[in-house]
């Protein structure tokens, strides 16, 4: 799964460890979901989106990879 | 997801300082074949069968109790330093905790069957106390290993 955190996080102009305290989560979470290693959770992904104000598949996007 | 099984992140500094002089004294106790005399007593006990004596099902044996006291001290240290909560315990540093379980029973097994294959008798018991403990050791190993690596990749 490909995500925009890092660009959402960009625009909102906050840092991981800033963005990891508004989703109470680590910042070691929030740096494994950006370099991909970590696929967030229904709840996470739903915290992260309202957070940046955006819809979730606006963040989040299907590779082909995930339907194998 | 509230309900996780685990302790507080406070007791994982308890757990330590129980743990580290409890593996010592059973070690030391193991090695040197130590029973103190104040730890002699009658205790009871079920299953009874004594080399040389009697097969109960239910009664009184001689013991030393020291490896009785270290054994149940590693077991609750050790699992409270494996099952408490990390500072902040998130839903990825959940699915380490899943990973790294897994892998120290697959290693833990692992060394058992092969144990069991290739040694016999005494040797054998002492694979078997060793393994008693070994499943929870694997998994601290395992776990603190791979915390450990994520907070320096952030670095």
């Amino acid at each position: 799964m490909k995500n925009t955190i890092k660009v959402e996080r960009a625009k909102k102009n906050i840092t991981q460890a800033e963005l990891a305290a508004l989703a109470k989560v680590s910042r070691q979470t929030i740096n494994a979901m950006e370099l991909g290693k970590y696929v967030p959770s229904t709840v996470l992904s739903l915290r992260l989106a309202e957070i940046f104000e955006v819809e979730v598949s606006t963040i989040f996007s299907l590779e082909d990879s995930d339907w194998d | 997801m509230k309900l996780n099984y685990l302790f507080p992140h406070k007791y994982k500094k308890v757990g330590w300082i129980i743990l580290i002089p409890s593996v010592i004294i059973g070690l030391i106790a193991m090695v040197g074949n130590l029973e103190p005399a104040f730890l002699d007593v009658e205790v009871p006990a079920v299953f009874i069968d004594e080399f040389f004596g009697e097969t109960k099902l239910i009664g009184f044996v001689h013991n030393n109790l020291l490896n009785e006291i270290t054994g149940l001290l590693i077991i609750i240290s050790a699992f409270l330093v494996a099952f408490s909560k990390e500072k902040q315990e998130d839903e990825f540093i959940s699915k380490i905790r899943l990973e790294s379980l897994v892998w120290a029973v697959y290693l833990n097994y692992a060394i058992l069957i092969i144990a069991l294959l290739f040694i016999y008798d005494m040797s054998f018991m002492w694979v078997i106390i060793f393994n008693m403990f070994t499943v929870l050791f694997f998994f601290i190993a395992r776990f603190n290993w791979e915390v450990s690596k994520l907070k320096k990749s952030l670095l």
